[in-house]
């Protein structure tokens, strides 16, 4: 017994470094990711098309290749290097992460119908008051179930940044099997499934709450 | 000078020309019914004429004040635009309601937003000297537009738990509220049933009684027969015929006028 809470103390620990990766990339990612979006979406040419390389590549290699780049490449380059590994892990999720975002809330933004904007221009509204007062509240109830699925997906990325040798949950995992004691291996799951089933429920209630209208 | 005059628009969308000189004018309280084959312009005219486009050439006068010259090669800003825009109103093909909000705040987003930047740059909308004011009167003005277009009942339903026929009369009141001074639909009924078609018609019909001046593009010949003081005929972006009812469905001169009217009375009558 005095074992199984030894071992999901310092599981905990680890969780916490999961949680901490977690929520940051969460708050940096969404605005840029917006950012992003807007580049994408740009009518000046070499804009979209610098922002869309950019896309192109994040989305295109490994999360795990992206960790390593930014963890060794600039040490390499420049007389740098990173003093904590979790701020690393960070830069690498939040660029992965808004690169996903961009897209989402392009392809959100990009399926309002040009009649919303249209019915807002011709009541006399300011470009601004189309956005926020018409055509938001449209792209956040459509972008909800990707966003969801997304953020979802980032909680079991988090266990990715063990390869840079951040001690998160599954590196204090690894670390007990490696004296032989398999179980809290295993053990993790539970984290895991609990921290997911808590968002599962949240996006699920935000999208009840937007049931009360069809987009 | 005619309340609404339309001189010399042309529109081309890259190297394809779609409004070839087009001029109308329209006194105020008169209807204009438009009606041609699809492909000739009718929504590009409309769009023109509610700055959702702007003509190459052309200019467009309301109540002798020029909203548009192409001449006029100073820019506009965005508040003079909007501005223009307001002396028109626009109903859509596919109505354009806000799905987010109910059928009231559908009519009064608009009109709230422009009071509250009315009051703060001159003090005042629509003699109204608060924002609280100017809000009583804008839920007063609703109020009365949905009970014109019959909905009072609907008044906080979605508009997805709506008709269309409904929906489009929602977006006539919506259009309404901000008292503009021409109202143009856009083939109001065509993405409607057939059975739904006469509610909206019949909204339409009642605005004439009270003296709005309104361009409709419709597919409804005997609508346009009987509502309208005016018919123009486009065929390729031009007028091909202007008149009447009388003079252009009774009594077309053009051949084709003539076998674009004779594809309708097949089915009616
Ligand atoms: N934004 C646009 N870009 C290019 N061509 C357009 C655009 N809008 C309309 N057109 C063309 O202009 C012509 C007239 O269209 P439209 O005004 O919609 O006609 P109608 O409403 O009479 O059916 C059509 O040939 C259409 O393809
Ligand atoms: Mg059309």
């Amino acid at each position: 017994m005095d074992q199984f809470w030894n071992v999901t103390s310092q599981l905990l620990e680890g969780f916490g470094e999961n949680c901490m990766l977690f929520g940051v990339t969460i708050l940096v990612a969404i605005p840029l990711g917006l950012i992003i979006s807007m580049g994408s979406m740009s009518k000046f040419f070499p804009l979209k098309a610098v922002t869309r390389t950019f896309v192109w590549i994040i989305r295109g290699t490994p999360l795990m290749l992206q960790l390593f780049t930014v963890f060794y490449v600039p040490p390499l380059l420049f007389d740098i290097s990173f003093a904590d590994r979790m701020t690393a892990a960070i830069i690498a999720f939040v660029i992965n992460y808004a690169a996903y975002f961009s897209e989402i809330f392009r392809g959100g933004i990009e399926g309002i119908p040009k009649g919303q904007y249209e019915a807002g221009y011709v009541l006399g509204m300011k470009k601004s008051q189309v956005f926020f007062k018409v055509v938001l509240m449209q792209v956040i109830k459509r972008i909800l179930p990707p966003m969801s699925n997304e953020i979802i997906t980032l909680v079991k990325d988090t266990s990715l940044a063990r390869v840079i040798s951040v001690i998160e949950i599954l590196r204090v995992a690894e670390n007990f099997s490696k004296k032989g004691i398999i179980w809290p291996l295993f053990y993790t799951g539970a984290f895991f499934l609990i921290f997911c089933g808590a968002l599962t429920i949240l996006f699920r209630f935000l999208e009840k709450k937007l049931d009360y209208y069809k987009v | 000078m005619a309340f609404l005059q339309v001189q010399n628009i042309k529109k081309s969308f890259d190297r394809t020309e779609v409004l070839k000189d087009i001029s109308f004018s329209l006194e105020k309280g008169e209807v204009l019914a438009i009606i041609g084959s699809s492909g000739s312009g009718k929504t590009t005219l409309l769009r023109c004429i509610n700055f959702l486009e702007t003509p190459q050439a052309g200019k467009i006068t309301v109540g002798g004040k020029v909203l548009f010259d192409s001449d006029d090669k100073s820019k506009k800003s965005d508040l003079e635009i909007r501005k223009n825009r307001l002396h028109f109103g626009m109903v859509f093909q596919s109505f354009n309601l806000f799905p987010q909000y109910t059928v009231f705040n559908n009519l009064i987003l608009a009109p709230n937003l422009m009071a509250k930047e009315q009051i703060k740059q001159n003090g005042e909308y629509m003699g109204a000297k608060t924002y609280k004011e100017a809000q009583q009167k804008i839920n007063e003005e609703a109020e009365a537009l949905l009970k014109k277009v019959g909905l009072t009942e609907k008044r906080d339903e979605y508009p997805c738990n709506l008709s269309g026929g409904q929906q489009q009369r929602v977006a006539i009141a919506r259009a309404l509220a901000l008292n503009p001074d021409v109202l143009c639909f856009d083939e109001p009924t065509s993405a409607l049933d057939p059975e739904l078609t006469g509610e909206v018609l019949n909204v339409i019909k009642g605005l004439k009684s009270s003296d709005s001046t309104m361009i409709v593009v419709t597919h409804e010949i005997s609508f346009a027969r009987d509502v309208a003081d005016k018919v123009i005929f486009m065929a390729d972006g031009v007028i091909e015929e202007e008149g009447t009812p009388q003079q252009v469905i009774e009594n077309p001169q053009s051949p084709r006028t003539q076998s674009f009217l004779s594809r309708f009375n097949r089915f009616s009558d």
